[in-house]
Parts: structure tokens; sequence; C-alpha cells
């Protein structure tokens, strides 16, 4: 049983093949070009598995940012956060967690509880909180975004609310003659302290984190500090996609699409 | 006849009896358009912004609707209604106590229920009697309920009215058994309506009604009432006698008495999920996690206010976890 499961994220879109519930096939294109470069637009948006590289799937879910965006043609489409969830599930095997989700341009926290979603929050207005300020950030300070994410010790204080102002806030303190390891370590703990109010409100013990941000070692070792156990999912930027597969498994009924006779 | 406020559920059979009319509170608070004028009331009192609106809705609908006798619930409801009591002695109301003993011994209840009606004169055969003509129409309500969870042709919401107005029988038997007859003759008629889920609403009676109705949106309906069919006493027919009524009704008492009921309805009414309500500021959203713990099927808590309709973060949050359940079904 072959499953493909596509999240179109802000950024990039995630594109992954699950046979008999085992990943054989992942890939990721920027937004852009997934939309210009492999897919066809008659009334409704087709996407051109050839172009993928994939052949005939019994199954095809899509997930991202809003309802219209991921409504491909042939695809089963379902919302982000219950995406996220199966993923989760099936990344770690458990049913009692909190997931924490960064991704390019949103926050998403869920509660799950017996396998099943009971409560979530999403960011909402600003995206000062996601992966898109450490992407400028590490910009600013000319270093690579792994390369940053290594450093948490002695953090410089940053403390815009805006995502824009604090690139000026930065440079300032790059001017005072901070260190670069400080710099860094600020810009990592200012998105901590940024995810942390919405953190409050979900207690709990084990925390998962899916999106990019799950490789930010030095976020991870923050939030270490809230809870028992903080996992970083081992396919973090993949679990939207890899949540699209487990749906499809879970709730198949095959139908066995010809893509190539589309 | 005489009114006499209630708080929550007591032996009414004994204030009947007494030939006074009850008057839940609790209801004429929830279905007034002004239930938030009530609370008000009860703000301007003192009553602090952190306590259960429910307590505060109690006291602007005594309060406002002149009521001068109350039957105040001593043990076996919460200490925020104690302080209520308190408050209304203050205010001149006449304050009748009853207590449903902690112990849950049914010699206890017996002990409690006899001081009650001595409180009000009234013999055991006096209200024997009247208990026998109340469980009559207990039946119908009952048969209502079994058209919900059986026959699959009534609302959740109707379910709910038809049982939480129990507590009082809106203030006259003979007319609230008419209703009823009515309206399950009406019921009868209809075609069953079948929906994917089957949910347990758990917890006090909601501030937001609507819940009901949200919910069908998902193709789940509410066919189990937990506290609403708790005060229109359904094993009270079974019941030797009135304590013994009193004794076989989970709400005051322990939790685990409660759980074992609460086990027997999820079995028998084939239940998929359950929405565990709690108000906020109330101690029962601590029972939540034993809840969750004993009860081996998904829960979602959710908590009210003093609003008497959905927020939208309680409605986004139910729409996950409905969505999710019938991922399971599919």
């Amino acid at each position: 049983m072959k499953i493909l499961g596509i999240d179109l994220g802000s950024r990039e879109v995630k594109v992954l093949v699950m046979e008999n519930n085992n990943i054989v096939k992942k890939m990721k294109v920027s937004t852009i070009s997934f939309y210009r470069d492999y897919c066809t637009f008659d009334g409704k948006i087709t996407v051109d598995l050839d172009k993928l590289n994939i052949d005939k799937v019994d199954k095809a879910v899509s997930t991202g940012y809003g309802k219209n965006n991921t409504d491909l043609n042939m695809f089963i489409p379902i919302n982000e956060i219950k995406a996220h969830a199966y993923g989760a599930i099936y990344q770690t095997g458990l049913k009692n967690f909190i997931l924490l989700d960064v991704g390019g341009q949103d926050v998403k926290i869920v509660k799950i509880e017996k396998g099943l979603i009971t409560d979530l929050e999403l960011n909402d207005k600003c995206a000062a909180s996601c992966g898109r300020y450490l992407e400028n950030m590490a910009n600013v300070l000319e270093v690579s975004i792994d390369k940053m994410s290594e450093y948490y010790k002695n953090p410089v204080e940053l403390n815009s609310t805006c995502a824009v102002f604090s690139e000026s806030e930065l440079i300032g303190k790059i001017a005072e003659g901070v260190t670069m390891d400080r710099l860094c370590a600020g810009v990592n703990y200012s998105l901590y302290k940024r995810l942390k109010p919405m953190l409050t409100k979900f207690k709990g013990k084990k925390l998962i984190v899916a999106g990019g941000v799950a490789n930010n070692n030095s976020i991870i070792r923050y939030l270490k500090k809230d809870y028992d156990e903080v996992i970083s999912l081992k396919e973090p930027q993949f679990n939207g996609a890899i949540g699209c597969c487990y749906y499809g498994s879970k709730t198949i009924k095959l139908e066995n699409i010809e893509y190539s006779e589309l | 006849m005489k009114k006499i406020g209630l708080t929550t559920t007591v032996p009414i059979e004994v204030l009947l009896a007494a030939g006074y009319e009850p008057i839940d509170l609790n209801n004429v608070f929830i279905t007034s358009e002004d239930y938030s004028k009530y609370i008000d009331i009860a703000e301007k009192e003192g009553f602090p912004k952190s306590m259960c609106a429910w307590i505060k809705g109690i006291y602007g609908a005594c309060i406002d609707n002149g009521i001068k006798k109350i039957v105040g619930v001593m043990e076996g409801d919460c200490s925020n209604t104690k302080a209520l009591i308190e408050v209304f002695r203050l205010r001149g109301i006449n304050i009748y106590p009853f207590s449903f003993p902690h112990s849950h011994k049914k010699e206890d209840i017996e002990i409690e229920i006899k001081k009650f009606m001595n409180i009000f004169n009234v013999s055991y055969e006096d209200i024997e009697k009247v208990r026998l003509r109340l469980n009559k129409v207990r039946e119908l309500s009952k048969e209502i309920d079994r058209l919900s969870y059986i026959d699959n042709k009534v609302s959740g919401f109707e379910n709910h009215l038809y049982q939480v107005s129990l507590s009082d029988f809106n203030g006259n038997v003979d007319k609230f058994e008419r209703d009823l007859k009515r309206v399950i003759s009406d019921i009868k008629k209809r075609e069953p309506k079948n929906m994917k889920l089957r949910l347990g609403f758990i917890g006090v009676p909601p501030m937001t009604a609507d819940i009901y109705d949200y919910v069908e949106k998902f193709d789940a309906s509410i066919v189990y009432n937990e506290v609403q069919r708790e005060f229109a006493f359904p094993r009270a027919s079974k019941a030797l006698n009135i304590y013994e009524q009193y004794y076989d009704y989970t709400y005051p008492y322990d939790i685990e008495f409660r759980i074992a009921e609460l086990k027997r309805q999820i079995s028998e009414r084939k239940l998929d999920g359950i929405i565990h309500y709690t108000q906020a500021f109330c101690y029962r959203a601590a029972e939540d996690i034993i809840l969750k713990a004993k009860l081996d099927i998904p829960i979602l808590n959710i908590e009210g206010d003093k609003l008497n309709k959905l927020d939208a973060r309680t409605k986004l949050r139910l729409e996950a976890f409905l969505d999710m359940l019938l991922d399971l079904k599919e």
C-alpha cells in the first residue's frame, strides 16, 4: 500500500511517500518552485507526479496552510493541525504529549491525550516567533543557521517584540562589541522567550518539537527547563507530510489512483 | 403555593408534601434572556470575578425574583454554595438546611432526610405518596432518554432539557407530566437521526447549551447527559424508599461511585468519546485528572465561564477533537 503525503508550507513543500507504513521517499521543494514547476492549474491545482518521479499511489493526502492552497486535484485535504498530530504519533509511538511545531511562518501548539487533539493554540497576526526570524537573524550575523543554533550560553538580551526591530537591536549589540557567541545565543533565547507565553497554557510532562526549530539545540536546551522530557522528532520538517501518509494509511479505502492517466 | 428556591437537587418529595412550589434557581438563571443581569447583581454585591458563574447567577435569580426561602445544601455540594447560603442568610432569606452526607452511608442519608422531613413537618407516608407520583413522571423522562440513545430520535439538547427540568418539575408536576407525554408522542413520530459519533456529556450542566447543536455539525450527537440524568433519578423506581433513592445518586458523593455509573453508561450507550464540561473556577476541573485516568475513552475537557455561547477557541478545540474521533470510526 503506497501513500503520498504533501505538506505545503510557507517556505517549502514537503513530499513524502510511505509504503506499508515505511517512508520510502522524501523530498523538499521551495514553495514557489512547487507551484510553478510541478503543478498545472485547470480550475484546480494538479500535481505532476511524473516530474516528482512518483508513480502509482493508492492514496494521496495533502495538508498545509489554508484550505484552498491545499485543495489539490485527486488529493484528500486534511487540516495541518491534525496532520502534525498524526505525524508526531507515528514518529514517536506516543499518545499523550504536547506538540510544538515551529514552522517558517507559524507556530502550532497541540495537546494530545489518548491519541486525540484536546487543545491547540496558533500564533496570530505576527510571525516573530517562527523559523523565518532565525533565518533573518542568521543573515544579519552572517553565520549559517546551523552554526547559530549551537550557542546558548550567556545570551545577550534582545527585547523587541517585532522581528524587524530585532534586527536593528541586534546590530546595536554588534556595535557595542558583544561577542558573536552571545549574539547567537541571544537570538536563540529571544525565540524561546516568544514561545514561552504560548506554552504556559500547555503544561505537561513530554514536549515533542517539530518544524525546523527542532534542529536548534539551544532552543531545545532552554525548553528542557520547562518539561520533564523534550523530544526532537527524527524528521521534524517532514512531520506534516508523514502525518498525511499515516492518516491515509489509517483511513484507507483503496482507490488505486492511476496518476499517469490523469 | 409557597415558593421555595433550590440551589441544587434535593429531596423534592419533602417540599411537595409540605405544599411548597420548589423553584430550581439554576433553571431560572440559565433560561432567562437576561441571565447576565443576574451575574451582575451578584458581582455588585461583591461576589468575586473569580467565582463560578452558577453561584452568582443563582444569587441574582433569587434576589431579583423575590424568593424568600431557600433550601441550603450544606454538604455534598461545593464550598462556594456554603458561602452563598451564608450571604443569603445575611440578606434575610430563610434557609432550610439539607445535607448529602459525605460518608455516603444509607443510615446517614436516612438521618438527614428525616431531619429535613421534621423541618417541614411531613410524615414518611406523605413523602412516599409524593415519590410514587413523581416516579411516574420520572419514567416519562427515562422514556425520552431511551428514545435518545436507543432510537436516536432525540437531539442532545432535548435530552438535556427534559432531564434537567426534573430538579423542580418546572414548578408544576401535573403540567410537566402532560408536556412530557406530548413531547414523547411527537418524538416517536420522528425518523431516527443516526450520527456517526456518539458522545457523552459529563460534568455539571453547561452554561453553553449551544454545544448540543454545535457537535451535530460534525456528525456527532450527545446521547448521554450524565448529571442531568442523575437529576432525573432514572433508578428511582427500583429504590425501595426515599432513602435508597437518594443513596443511589451519583452527583453529591465520592467520585468512585460516580465512575462506576459512568462506566456502565459508556458501554450501554456505546459512546465514542466524552466531553467533560467544567465551570471556570470550579474544583471539579481537578476531577478531570481522575476521570481521564479511570475511563478508557477519549475525553475532551472544556470550560465555560459567564457566556451562554461557546467561544471561538472552544469551538476550534471541539472541531479538532471530533475530527480525529471521526477518523477512528473510518
